[in-house]
């Protein structure tokens, strides 16, 4: 599903029980013309910029990080992240591909527990 | 596993599910009188900062890196609260996680000495998510005395109180997650019956001091420690995870770590004087356990006579008139469709 058409779903999902979530009002609260978001979600035009993409999952209440991917960015921190040691996160990322959800979350540093 | 993420301990086990786990942070908070009043909730004014102990030159404190976990800055009688959140998974129901809590390795819940398994009579853990947070100590039914932040060794520390010596100090919390298949049986899709949540140094030692800190009971508030809903053979005794937290006195975290403590908080008094809200909250759904016979008995910081120098205690203006918000925690149905 492309990122329009899951927008749309989800607004219309919430707009079922909430008149807050017309495409003019959520346009209104993330700040653009309710033609652009109805071209957006109809996927006539590209996603928008980060920071829309980021207002539009609070807006819906849904993770700016899986709204970014499906947008095809990455948030800006995670970029900042990267950049400043490229070359590990990159083997990093490439190491974990395929890796279970539960094998990533063991990568995460533990808070070490000890003699008490 | 347990690891640190944004100033918050997360705690997980994901090899029992992967929405068994638990997240908590650390609240700084106002010191509440400690008169014949019982107050309401304080607010959150921020988290504490919390960091990997392993990761600093704690220099003669160092033996203190042998407990592991993580280190945190408290100012002398400043006061905290726990906050705690289940793992947000759209759709699914909070995954139960009975939740331990130790200061000085004497249990905040009831009083006894710490054990590494869960108790149920008298029971000695909160439940998550019923419990959303914790303040003080549950020295009476609904009523708990403040967490507040002593110097171990004066006398203060409810473990110093209790066993007469000043050798663990921190903080203690181990988790112990449902089993699997109970949680199975009540993670029902959400659309039934969903939770609408509305909760929105003073050292008197002529030698250089330790910097490690304790907690003590400051002033009482109304609080009630839940009675767990659940039976007690749903929960996963085999499975469980456990961290120290060393509490760093606030005026030597700077020198440990070369980030600056936040200000201490403003005095309840000012708090209040400006119209800012007291929180009272309400399950009519829960039922709360008994104070601890054991914590009843302890004095507050205010009545304790240090070894040692004054008192840390400031007294406050009292008979402040709190302005009361309620957080109410109730079940909405979503009705029939």
């Amino acid at each position: 599903m492309g990122f329009g058409t899951y927008i749309r779903a989800q607004r219309e999902a919430l707009g079922e029980t909430n008149k807050d979530f017309s495409v003019r009002k959520v346009a209104k609260v993330i700040g653009v013309e309710p033609a652009f978001l109805s071209k957006v979600e109809r996927e006539i035009v590209a996603p928008p910029s980060e920071a829309k993409v980021i207002a539009l999952a609070n807006a819906l209440g849904e993770d700016q990080d899986v709204l970014l991917a499906m947008a095809g960015k990455v948030s800006s921190d995670l970029l900042n992240i990267i950049r400043d040691r490229p070359a590990l996160f990159a083997e990093l990322i490439r190491k974990l591909k395929t890796e279970p959800d539960h094998a990533v979350l063991r990568v995460v540093r533990e808070v070490r527990d000890g003699d008490w | 596993m347990i690891y640190v993420d944004d100033d918050h301990l997360e705690i997980r086990f994901p090899e029992v599910h992967k929405n068994a786990g638990v997240r908590i942070n650390f609240q700084r908070t106002l010191r509440i009188p400690d008169d014949d009043q019982t107050y309401h909730l304080p607010p959150g004014l921020g988290q504490f900062p919390i960091r990997h102990i392993d990761d600093f030159d704690l220099k003669a404190d160092n033996h203190l890196k042998e407990r592991g976990g993580i280190i945190m800055p408290m100012f002398q009688a400043e006061a905290l609260w726990l906050n705690f959140d289940s793992l947000e998974v759209f759709g699914d129901v909070d995954y139960p996680v009975a939740v331990k809590i130790g200061t000085g390795k004497i249990c905040a819940i009831s009083g006894d000495s710490w054990t590494s398994t869960l108790n149920k009579d008298p029971q000695d853990y909160l439940v998550v998510p019923e419990q959303p947070w914790i303040d003080g100590y549950n020295v009476d039914t609904g009523i708990v005395r403040q967490f507040v932040a002593a110097p171990l060794g004066q006398g203060y520390t409810v473990e110093e109180q209790l066993t007469g010596e000043a050798t663990v100090g921190g903080l203690q919390i181990q988790a112990f997650p449902m089993k699997k298949e109970y949680y199975d049986k009540i993670n029902n899709p959400i659309m039934e019956e969903c939770y609408d949540e509305m909760r929105s140094s003073i050292c008197y030692s002529m030698e250089a001091p330790s910097m490690e800190m304790g907690l003590a009971p400051g002033g009482s508030m109304h609080q009630e420690i839940y009675e767990d809903p659940h039976d007690f053979e749903v929960w996963d005794l085999r499975k469980t995870q456990r961290c120290f937290v060393t509490i760093a006195n606030a005026e030597q975290w700077m020198t440990v770590t070369g980030e600056e403590p936040a200000a201490s908080p403003c005095s309840s008094h000012a708090y209040t004087e400006a119209g800012l809200p007291w929180f009272k909250y309400y399950d009519d759904d829960q039922v709360a356990i008994e104070g601890a016979k054991r914590l009843g008995n302890i004095k507050s910081i205010k009545n304790v006579t240090p070894k040692t120098g004054d008192n840390i205690w400031v007294d406050e203006q009292s008979t402040i008139k709190q302005k009361i918000q309620y957080i109410i925690k109730k079940k909405v149905s979503s009705g029939k469709w």
